[in-house]
């Protein structure tokens, strides 16, 4: 089949535009998932949409392509260029542009009407062309409808059809998407609104923090979103890490997004699991809707009662687990004290002395604690914790990275 | 259906193919210029036969248009559902919006379906009325290319009084937070700004400097699935990265230097699996904090 920039589905190039832009240094014959000629089909339609980004890079191994990205600088997110670019055929172009041409007058037509005025009005006009047939016709009306651009009118056993008609003006809401096209879930769809404004809007805002990759897994988040809201179980295709697919069945309850790590999660339980478990977003590849969940009301509600012992994502072994951490905090050093308060999520701040600060939380995996322990540091007076693994984790890492910074290392515990 | 061809850059460029053909101002220069403006960079080469070719019923070989209408592409159900959703949404008090004809539609996400795990708890009050003026006046001034004479309340407690030429409205996930960049790259949270004005136009010297950046290099072993986590949580920021060996590799990353001491912590965060190599006065910070701890746990033991 013969090159084209446009794409039927978004999965292949998903995996391409997260590879090019979270890793960049990966080559050719590594990242070729099926075929050699595949790779360079992406990575030019990738070249197409985002050019500006692209650099390439010469290094042992072969040449590897990246995207080179700065979030802070882009006022709106690149990679919503891919979800432009679906396929079409000629028959689906032309029929949107001639219905919308020809339902214009606000009045309704049945199926056979339409062809006859498609035939008369239009196609008359150009050399040779090939009628529409019913099948065609019927399936982009049913299409049309289900988007919500046409209203259907039922009229004995036929339908009438005509533009659904709208009132909002969106000329006042140009800022407002600008902003939350990037701001909030399945900022997309807010994308695709702001193409239709002739002017481009004035860089106002900028983003810090954020996460452009989150745009790749719009599909999938909209499925689940979709899924949480119909109380329905689904059955999730998951990439491992071998990247060999693995099947799981769970009632989705919650999308649990990280501000801090670049990873979005599924809530869901699974109907054989004592309690919820958290999947990766970019991991899922499919999500196939089954039937309404017996189970949603019950699991749901379990979940509101867990999750307020969660510190990330994990529910470990499902038992609590205790941690308290001391710190000294100079009185002066105030910004520290208000750190942990806003960070503290689920656990408890308490002021022992002067400058001695205790914090403590009661969780299901406070192994999930140690990377933000380590940002403190240069400050940790005292460790404890129910579980040893996490102290065993803390001081070892801690003497290993004295050792890297050659800091004299201690031998306290 | 969040993926569909009425949505597509071909689909918006034909439409405005066909407004300029009905406008009769359309000719082979002006078809080429307009794809290659509207459309992604390779368009050329399938969308113009696509369309000279009539394979679209769109024109003809004169390039004339059997369309009436000047075309059309109406909202989607989609569409419209999100800005539903986003009507739920506490920041868009922040905005002055027309919702009155969306009360029938139903949104496309709830909020409570979705949390933020690990976004800080002291974000902006946006239901707060001093903030949303305040918010509004900013944005009025960015928009309008207006100065702002602003009295904010420090981190140190001081007020602050002075003109800003107001560049942009920065938003933080992570802290929901708006702050105000000034054209002289200064920053001002919204929410201590105790008063503001909007002033006259802003001259040639409060045009926007361009921010400096400073860059740190780290080594690191993809122990732990370490390569993954680190790639994911600095992918905010720009970035290089290159293989060493068969688990080794080095990173780069761009950052500002108002944000050093975040890049430190979230450098901490991941513990020995990355090594800072450079520059120097970075490692300085990681080994006085090592340092520091040293000396913390030392006392705990004496006492």
């Amino acid at each position: 089949m013969a090159y084209s920039e446009l794409i039927k589905s978004f999965k292949a190039i998903r995996m391409y535009m997260r590879q090019f832009f979270v890793y960049g240094f990966k080559s050719r014959e590594e990242l070729a998932d099926k075929s050699l000629r595949s790779y360079d089909n992406e990575k030019r339609r990738v070249e197409s949409w985002l050019g500006d980004y692209m650099r390439f890079r010469q290094q042992r191994g072969g040449k590897s392509v990246f995207l080179s990205l700065d979030s802070r600088a882009l006022c709106y997110n690149p990679f919503y260029h891919a979800y432009k670019a679906a396929s079409f055929t000629k028959n689906d172009i032309s029929l949107y542009f001639l219905l919308m041409d020809l339902l214009q007058d606000k009045r309704s037509y049945t199926l056979p009407q339409l062809l006859t005025r498609l035939d008369s009005d239009y196609l008359a006009f150009f050399l040779d062309p090939q009628p529409f047939n019913e099948a065609t016709l019927r399936g982009k009306l049913k299409e049309y409808t289900e988007l919500g651009i046409l209203k259907s009118i039922k009229e004995g056993k036929s339908y009438r059809y005509q533009l659904f008609e709208d009132h909002l003006d969106l000329s006042s809401w140009k800022t407002a998407i600008a902003y939350f096209s990037e701001a909030a879930p399945l900022g997309v769809v807010g994308s695709y609104l702001l193409e239709r404004y002739k002017k481009k809007e004035k860089q106002v805002f900028s983003f810090k923090h954020r996460y452009l990759l989150f745009a790749l897994d719009e599909i999938i988040l909209y499925e689940l979103l979709t899924a949480i809201r119909d109380q329905v179980t689904v059955q999730l295709s998951i990439l491992r890490a071998d990247n060999r697919p693995y099947k799981n069945v769970v009632v989705p309850l919650m999308i649990y997004t990280s501000t801090q790590s670049g990873r979005q999660y599924l809530a869901g339980r699974n109907e054989h699991a004592l309690h919820a478990s958290f999947f990766r977003l970019d991991n899922i590849v499919e999500v196939k809707r089954l039937g309404k969940s017996r189970h949603y009301q019950k699991y749901s509600e379990e979940f509101a009662q867990q999750r307020t012992r969660i510190w990330g994502v994990s529910m470990g072994q499902g038992s609590l687990e205790k941690l308290s951490m001391e710190l000294k905090v100079k009185p002066y050093e105030s910004y520290i004290v208000e750190r942990l308060e806003r960070e503290k999520r689920c656990g408890t701040l308490e002021q022992l002395t002067k400058s001695n600060w205790l914090f403590t939380c009661e969780v299901y995996d406070t192994m999930e604690l140690v990377p933000w322990l380590r940002t403190f540091i240069g400050r940790i007076v005292s460790l404890k914790c129910d579980n040893p693994q996490v102290l065993e984790r803390f001081y070892a890492d801690l003497k290993a990275m004295q050792e890297m910074y050659e800091v004299e290392a201690d031998a306290v515990q | 259906m969040l993926f569909n061809e009425v949505y597509s850059r071909y689909f918006k460029t034909v439409s405005l193919i066909i407004e300029k053909a009905q406008q009769g101002l359309l000719d082979d220069k002006s078809l080429f210029e307009l794809v290659q403006k509207e459309a992604f960079s390779e368009s050329v080469l399938e969308l113009l036969p696509a369309i000279k070719s009539q394979d679209w019923l769109i024109l003809d070989e004169a390039l004339k248009t059997p369309l009436r209408h000047r075309p059309q592409m109406p909202l989607t159900l989609l569409e419209k559902r999100w800005l539903k959703s986003i009507c739920n949404d506490p920041r868009v008090a922040l905005f002055d919006l027309d919702t009155t004809d969306l009360k029938d539609v139903e949104p496309l996400f709830s909020l409570e379906d979705l949390y933020y795990y690990d976004r800080y708890e002291d974000g902006d009050d946006y239901q707060d009325a001093t903030y949303q003026k305040h918010f509004r006046l900013l944005l009025a001034a960015i928009q309008e290319k207006r100065l702002v004479h602003i009295s904010h309340c420090t981190r140190h407690r001081r007020v602050n009084t002075g003109v800003h030429g107001a560049a942009l409205l920065e938003y933080s996930g992570k802290d929901d937070k708006f702050r105000l960049k000034t054209s002289r790259n200064i920053f001002i949270n919204v929410a201590r700004i105790i008063d503001c004005e909007l002033l006259g136009p802003n001259p040639e010297a409060f045009t926007v400097h361009k921010e400096s950046t400073k860059t740190v290099e780290f080594t690191l072993v993809d122990k732990r699935k370490a390569l993954q986590r680190v790639m994911l949580h600095f992918s905010d920021l720009r970035k290089q990265t290159k293989r060493l060996g068969e688990d080794r590799y080095q990173c780069k990353l761009w950052y500002s230097p108002l944000d050093e001491i975040e890049i430190v912590i979230r450098i901490l965060s991941f513990g020995p699996m990355i090594q800072v190599i450079g520059p120097q006065h970075f490692i300085a910070l990681i080994q006085e904090r090592l340092r520091k701890q040293r000396e913390c746990l030392k006392e705990s033991c004496e006492m």
